[in-house]
């Protein structure tokens, strides 16, 4: 009994004795851990800005989970005290430091995420920069050249999203040309030839507007502005997407002035860009519309000031592929022979038909084949912009202007191309293109016709925003006339002598 | 005025030839999808939710071919019907998810940008490198998936508001055999 007493009493001492050695042991460590005021003075020292102070600073404690590798090593006595406040005091230092940082990042996050430019209200790109060489082998005056370098195109594109409602602005500049635009006097033949008016930097300006969500896409938008208009295909394809570098006859075609015969002189059968209001959807996901009303008058009409009656037109297009489609587009209305920019439009009635269609092959990627045809009425006594015309008398001493009694125009054309995308060909394109253009289908002897043998390389293709490519073009070029009788010498018309044209272009949105 | 009527007349004909709107996938493909999937609670338990026929929809962020198909890394967007059907960017992130098609793709369908929608069974959760940095993301196998060549664009941008003109949206559903 005693000796179990014994024992007891020596398990009791034995057990103390270990407690306050642990208790000793932590005892040391403990003052470290929880003493504060030399760290805390150094921090304040690192933040002299007390609004700077981060309020997500890091504990000072030991880390979660264990004892920090300065614990250890003072507590194994490698480091005194002193080092272990000066490890200690660098660490908060350089935490706060770190919030510090974080602190001023998410500072300027803030105030950048609020930018215009980051919340899709503002954006710019480069629509098309392209230089072109050209060489025509019609003659030219003297002191000019057969060969020519020059800028086609300079265009930068601005847009944005405001809200919903407002789902898109846009504006493009057109920098490269800035002469003057001419328009056609009001008055009779007596008028002085018209002046030179507007210097038109912008071509395209729009807003569009969704009033109601739900109706979308069915209603999708209404886009008041300037644009490129919805007719056919080639004339709403944006200069930086065009697979051949010429303009197609459709848009303008011939030069100089017109005749009694209605099939001289420039004609601007479709121009591409005007002032209107219309409203587009799309119904059942297959059939795209288009209706509006505009001024008729190109795009120099904000100048000009008062402008061409009205035209009502629509589009519909109707999708087979998501990228294949037939479509049908008229413009009806009326033209004015004064204070116009267009040429070729004259006093009275004015109509269009289009038909129009695309087939992008899915059975040969690469391969698309598009075409359109159009056909026209222009009114009576037409003109060329900037010379006098007025109404559809047909007396050109009295009225000036063409004196022809109208005209109905046709032109049609089909283009063709395959994209390589693999082989040593990579990226190379072939194009070939035919067009024609009648421009008074009355009239013998005043046929345009044109084949253009195309080849296009693609540093970038990534349509629609990026298209860097070079093309090179061979047009052969052919022009009947300017209607019977009429003396006609194509050695200096450049639509009856071919064209050779390099083009090199960057887009980039 | 007959000109008049007969435009009408022609855009009621079209409409009416241009009904159906079509789905974008078939229908045995789309029959028995969750339709209250919770994506933000498989994120964040990706293995808690398998076996699950699910429609998701986003934006590609990168795409890798190998010998067994393509796994492609989306950011998810919510699928709208409105202004245009389909994937929409409402600026809010919600994070990333790897889908596996057992099967070939053009690469000009997989660039980064591109919208997708995907039905397919979510499975255990795939370790992938997104930018350098490996990562495990929830995945799915996908039966079909549609894509827009959008790059980057949303799809309502199209066919008018690309660039200065019309651009029309290619878009195609794939389906694996």
């Amino acid at each position: 009994m005693r000796f179990l007493e014994r024992r007891a009493l020596t398990a009791s001492l034995a057990g103390m004795c270990l407690w306050s050695l642990g208790t000793f042991t932590w005892a040391g460590e403990q003052p470290p851990i929880s003493t504060g005021p030399p760290s805390a003075a150094l921090v304040a020292q690192a933040d002299s800005s007390p609004s700077s102070v981060p309020s997500s600073r890091p504990p000072a404690g030991p880390p979660p989970g264990g004892t920090s590798i300065e614990d250890l090593l003072l507590q194994k006595g490698t480091i005194t005290m002193d080092d272990w406040i000066q490890v200690r005091a660098e660490q908060e230092y350089s935490g706060a430091e770190s919030a510090r940082r974080l602190d001023a990042i998410e500072d300027w996050k803030t105030r950048t995420e609020l930018l215009p430019m980051l919340r899709d209200k503002v954006n710019f790109g480069l629509n098309a920069l392209q230089f072109l060489y050209s060489h025509q082998d019609a003659h030219v005056p003297e002191g000019k050249s057969q060969d020519n370098f020059s800028i086609r195109r300079s265009e930068l594109l601005f847009w944005g999203r405001i809200s919903d409602t407002l789902p898109r602005w846009h504006a493009l500049m057109e920098f490269q040309s800035i002469n003057f635009g001419r328009e056609t006097p009001t008055g009779g033949s007596g008028a002085a030839t018209g002046q030179p008016i507007a210097a038109t930097f912008f071509r395209e300006s729009y807003i569009d507007f969704r009033p109601f969500q739900s109706w979308a896409p069915y209603m999708n938008f209404i886009r008041m502005g300037i644009f490129r208009m919805p007719f056919g295909i080639f004339t709403e394809t944006s200069g930086g997407l065009r697979d051949i570098i010429s303009s197609p006859y459709l848009t303008s075609v011939g030069s100089g002035n017109g005749n009694r015969t209605g099939s001289a002189g420039t004609i601007d059968f479709l121009q591409e860009r005007d002032f209107f209001v219309d409203v587009r959807g799309k119904l059942f996901n297959r059939l795209e519309y288009v209706a509006g009303i505009m001024n008729n008058n190109n795009f120099h009409a904000n100048a000009t000031g008062a402008n061409a009656p009205k035209s009502f037109y629509t589009r519909v297009r109707l999708f087979g592929t998501d990228v294949s489609w037939i479509s049908f587009t008229t413009i009806q209305g009326e033209t004015n022979n004064a204070n116009t920019n267009i040429n070729g439009r004259g006093k009275g009635t004015f109509d269009r038909y289009g038909l129009d269609f695309r087939y992008a092959s899915k059975i040969i990627p690469g391969l698309m084949v598009q075409g359109e045809w159009w056909q026209g009425h222009d009114g009576a006594n037409q003109t060329t912009v900037g010379r006098p015309a007025n109404g559809a008398c047909l007396d050109q001493s009295i009225c000036g202007g063409s004196g022809a009694p109208g005209a109905q125009r046709r032109t049609w054309y089909v283009l063709a191309k395959y994209l390589i995308s693999d082989g040593p060909l990579q990226n190379w394109e072939p194009t070939v293109m035919y067009e024609q253009f009648d421009p008074s289908t009355s009239v013998s002897n005043d046929l345009y016709t044109r084949t253009i043998l195309g080849l296009t390389y693609y540093f970038e293709n990534f349509p629609p925003k990026v298209q860097s490519k070079i093309q090179f073009n061979y047009e052969f070029r052919h022009h009947q006339g300017n209607g019977p009788g009429v003396a006609y010498d194509s050695t200096f018309d450049p639509y009856a002598q071919n064209a050779f044209l390099v083009q090199f272009q960057i887009r980039f949105m | 005025m007959t000109r008049y009527c007969g435009t009408m007349l022609l855009i009621a004909g079209l409409a009416l030839a241009g009904c159906g709107h079509g789905q974008i996938f078939p229908s045995k493909v789309a029959d028995g999808v969750d339709k209250d999937f919770d994506f933000t609670a498989w994120r964040n338990v990706p293995n808690a939710k398998t076996d699950r026929k699910v429609q998701l929809g986003g934006r590609i962020v990168q795409a890798n071919t190998d010998k067994s198909g393509v796994v492609i890394i989306v950011t998810q967007l919510p699928i709208v019907e409105r202004p245009a059907y389909g994937p929409k960017d409402t600026g809010r992130r919600s994070g990333e998810f790897a889908v596996t098609y057992a099967g070939t793709l053009d690469p000009k369908w997989l660039t980064p940008g591109h919208r997708l929608v995907v039905v397919g069974t979510t499975g255990q959760a795939k370790t992938v490198i997104v930018d350098d940095v490996q990562r495990s993301l929830p995945s799915l196998t996908a039966n079909c998936v549609h894509i827009w060549r959008t790059g980057g664009k949303e799809i309502a941008d199209f066919p008018y508001n690309i660039g200065g003109g019309y651009e029309p949206l290619e878009e195609d559903t794939h389906c694996t055999s």
